[in-house]
Formats: C-alpha cells, sequence, structure tokens
C-alpha cells in the first residue's frame, strides 16, 4: 500500500524536517521541539494528522464488525460521539489504537500515526458479510488543534459554540462554505479538537490556520502524549506485550461479551503478570529502549522508550518492571543514571486549570 | 535503598490505590472490578470517564474514608489513582525519594 504523506505539504513551513512512521511520511519538527511543545502547553498548536489513516465501516453490518474488532463498546456510538478504542490481535497484543468516529452510515476509524495499513489489513482478515471497508483517507485531510487557548483558535476559525463541545463530541458543521467534521478529541491532557476537512479545502483550512497557530510535529506530539501517560502504540507495544503490561488495560471494556482478543486479555486479567509498565524522569542522557534497570547492580527490567522532556528538563520515559516494582516514588538505576519512578500525569497540563470563556 | 526496602514502598503505594479503587468502585458504583484500574490511568477524559459529578462524590467519600479534605482549586489531584494516592496518603510523599511525585 502506498506511503501517506500530506495533502498540504506544500504548505508546511520551510525547513520543516520529515520523517518515516510505519507506512506515513510525517513532519517530524516543523521548526524547533521547545517552541513547537511550547505551543501545545502555553498556547495552540496546529497538527498535521496525514499520517493517520480515516477507514469507513458501511454496510448493515458496520456495528455489528465494529463490535468484533474494537475493544470497547461502540454499539451505541451515535453520529454525534467519538471514543478512542484499541483493536487487538487473537493473542491480546495491540494492533493499533483507533479514535471511532460515529458516523449516520456507519463508522469511521482514524488509525495512529502510520499505523493505518497495518490496521486495514487487520480488519480485512476478519471482514465479514454486510460490511464494507474502504479507505477514505486520500478523500480527506485531518488536522488537530491542541492548547490551553486551542478553543479560543476554533471560536475564531470555524465557531465559538464548538470550543465548548463536551469531549468526544462529534458536529458535523461548515468552514468558509465547506462541509467539515468536527471533533472534540485531544491527546495531549490539554484542549483538544480535530478537523476533518476535504482534501482539495485542506491547504486553505491548514494556511489560514496557521495564522493563529505554531505548527507542531510528531516529536512534540508523542513528547506530550507521553508526559500525561497517553499510549503511543509504536513505542510501548512491541515485544508481545500485552494490553495490562503495557497499561492500557484502560482503553479494553472486559465487560463487553465478544471482540477479538478478548479470551487473551481475560486471561491476562486473571492470571500473574510478570511485567507492569511505569514512568521515569532523571539525567540528561536518553537511554535507549532494553537498557536495564537496576538495583544494587541487580538487572529488574528495562527502558520501554524515553526521550527528552522539555517540561521536565530531563530525560522522561517508561520502564517494564515486575509489578511489586511497578510504582511510583522508587529511586533505580537506569544504565549508569540515576531515575525516579513517576506518578501519572508526568506534566499537569495547563488546561485543567485554564476555563473556556 | 535495597530491593527489599524498594518493594516495601511499592507495597504501600499498592495499598492506598487499591484503598482508592475499591472506593471509587464502591461509591460510584461502577460494573467493575478495582483492580481493573491502572494506577496511571486517567480518572477524567477518555480514562475512567468520570464527570463533575463524579467528583463531587470522590470529595465526599475520600474525607469520610481517609479524614482528607480537598479543594476544586487543584484539579490535578484527579491525575491518576497514583496522584491521588500522593494526597490521601501524604507518608508516600515523604518516604519517597526526592524529586519523586
Amino acid at each position: 500500500m502506498e506511503s501517506l504523506t500530506s495533502p498540504v505539504k506544500a504548505a508546511h513551513p520551510d525547513g520543516a524536517v520529515y520523517g518515516t512512521v510505519l507506512d506515513a511520511e510525517v513532519a517530524l519538527r516543523f521548526s524547533t521541539l521547545d517552541a513547537e511543545y511550547e505551543a501545545i502547553r502555553e498556547r495552540a498548536a496546529l497538527l498535521d494528522l496525514s499520517g493517520e489513516r480515516i477507514i469507513e465501516l458501511s454496510g448493515g453490518g458496520a456495528t455489528d464488525f465494529a463490535q468484533k474488532v474494537l475493544a470497547r463498546d461502540v454499539e451505541y456510538l451515535t453520529a454525534e460521539r467519538c471514543m478512542t478504542s484499541l483493536v487487538l490481535a487473537e493473542d491480546g497484543t495491540v494492533v493499533d489504537q483507533v479514535v471511532v468516529w460515529g458516523r449516520e452510515d456507519g463508522l469511521l476509524l482514524e488509525s495512529s500515526t502510520g499505523a493505518g495499513t497495518r490496521l486495514l489489513e487487520h480488519l480485512r482478515a476478519h471482514a465479514e458479510p454486510g460490511v464494507e471497508i474502504t479507505d477514505r483517507t486520500a478523500e480527506h485531510a485531518l488536522f488537530g488543534l491542541e492548547g490551553p487557548y486551542a478553543w479560543g483558535v476554533v471560536g475564531r476559525l470555524i465557531d465559538g459554540e464548538l470550543a465548548a463541545l463536551p469531549f468526544e463530541s462529534v458536529v458535523d458543521t461548515q468552514w468558509d462554505g465547506v462541509d467539515i467534521v468536527f471533533a472534540r478529541t485531544g491527546v495531549t491532557g490539554e484542549y483538544g479538537y480535530k478537523v476533518l476537512v476535504p482534501r482539495e479545502s485542506a491547504e486553505r483550512l491548514w494556511t489560514k490556520a496557521l495564522e493563529q497557530t505554531v505548527p507542531a510535529g510528531q516529536e512534540a506530539v508523542e513528547l506530550a502524549m507521553l508526559e500525561v501517560r497517553q499510549p503511543v502504540v509504536r513505542h510501548e507495544a512491541g515485544g508481545g506485550v500485552d494490553v495490562l503490561e503495557m497499561g492500557a488495560g484502560w482503553l479494553v471494556d472486559i465487560t463487553k461479551d465478544e471482540f477479538v482478543g478478548r479470551d487473551a486479555v481475560v486471561a491476562a486479567f486473571e492470571g500473574t503478570a510478570e511485567r507492569r509498565t511505569v514512568g521515569f524522569s532523571g539525567g540528561t542522557e536518553v537511554p535507549a529502549p532494553g537498557t536495564p534497570v537496576t538495583v544494587g547492580g541487580e538487572t529488574i527490567g528495562e527502558v520501554v522508550h524515553a526521550v527528552h522532556s522539555v517540561g521536565l528538563k530531563s530525560a522522561l520515559g517508561l520502564l517494564r518492571l515486575p509489578p511489586d516494582l511497578a510504582a511510583a516514588g522508587l529511586k533505580l538505576t537506569v544504565g549508569d543514571t540515576e531515575v525516579t519512578t513517576l506518578t501519572s500525569p508526568y506534566v499537569t497540563p495547563k488546561s485543567w486549570s485554564t476555563p473556556i470563556i | 535503598m535495597n530491593l527489599d526496602e524498594l518493594r516495601a514502598t511499592a507495597a504501600a503505594r499498592h495499598d492506598t490505590c487499591a484503598q482508592i479503587k475499591k472506593m471509587i468502585v464502591s461509591r460510584l458504583d461502577l460494573p467493575i472490578e478495582p483492580a481493573w484500574i491502572t494506577d496511571d490511568q486517567p480518572l477524567f477524559g477518555r480514562g475512567l470517564e468520570l464527570d463533575s459529578l463524579d467528583v463531587l462524590e470522590l470529595y465526599v467519600a475520600i474525607e469520610a474514608e481517609f479524614g482528607v479534605a480537598l479543594y476544586d482549586s487543584d484539579m490535578s489531584v484527579f491525575g491518576s489513582v497514583s496522584r491521588l494516592a500522593d494526597h490521601v496518603n501524604p507518608a508516600l510523599v515523604e518516604q519517597a525519594p526526592t524529586g519523586s511525585a
């Protein structure tokens, strides 16, 4: 399948740095990580989410099919709502984390960045009569707005009433005479919105939104997600870990009767996990995944993923440890550096104390 | 700290977190087992999906069960079960190494 590229790449700022994330070429940075992070945490950032594939489930069997492949209950998801769910393989490992958009005539699944091809293949492998699985990515562009003052941008750009929608609301509306789908659903802990716009109008909307925002690339977004412990599947789900070991059990509804991977998840809930995930910070060097975690010279776990946190001014990451040691407030050694395990969120979003006015 | 001391520190936090999870499930009548909630799970938004009415109930419940009064000026208290544990059991922070929590 063709690699995704941004339909508004020509309108990106000069000097943008690109990289490959699974099946997508995405902007890693438009300017500097510090400037983009500051926009997300202090003002309003514009995200080009072109690396996220949009897959439509339609037909009479769409809801039943979605119930089968999604780990959370979407039976009553209306066209005014969206939600986040995991998609699991039979063995309980994570295929992807998706945003499910309710639609009048089916559902839209928004993949995580670059994971759309894998998701599409998984869906088609489980396809049933009565459901059509259609890749709609080429017809749309998806943009995000994140930040404590993103609501102000929504008001000035589209409609002030949309800014204060309840979390995970979806509205069909218009921007500048063009039909768009608007949702309030963020990933960084700050106020967050998404706009699904027809591709032919994408560059116009991007350019207009850029007058009031700072564009933020993949690195800044993933850092901000990590700081509030929102899973980034591509960093956290490898190595055959199940959803509990990953710490994403809350994105699975175990009370749901049936879904692909449920048996494995139930077994994990009932069993004794060998590993759990906890956040840490400390030091200025960013340890590589797999770096041993030690206590008194004894290895007790390893680094899953780590980056430099602009907010904490130190390395920030996730450790996989035995369950009895997976807790905040411990001093451990990662490589040669002393680190401290943390309570989440690791950075408190400014939006939590910033009202929408 | 040696490994045994770290285990004891972790166990104290796990105990407090377990108490909080049990309280949340009981007071809010959630259709889940307390153990299904993870220590790091967000309580609002796409986490446990609590709303403002749930928070009011939790203020009352926390004061009744832990003798700790919380105020709505600091919603970060409800960032996760583990974050809440720091507030209902300050000893967890005191015994933790400098820089944590």
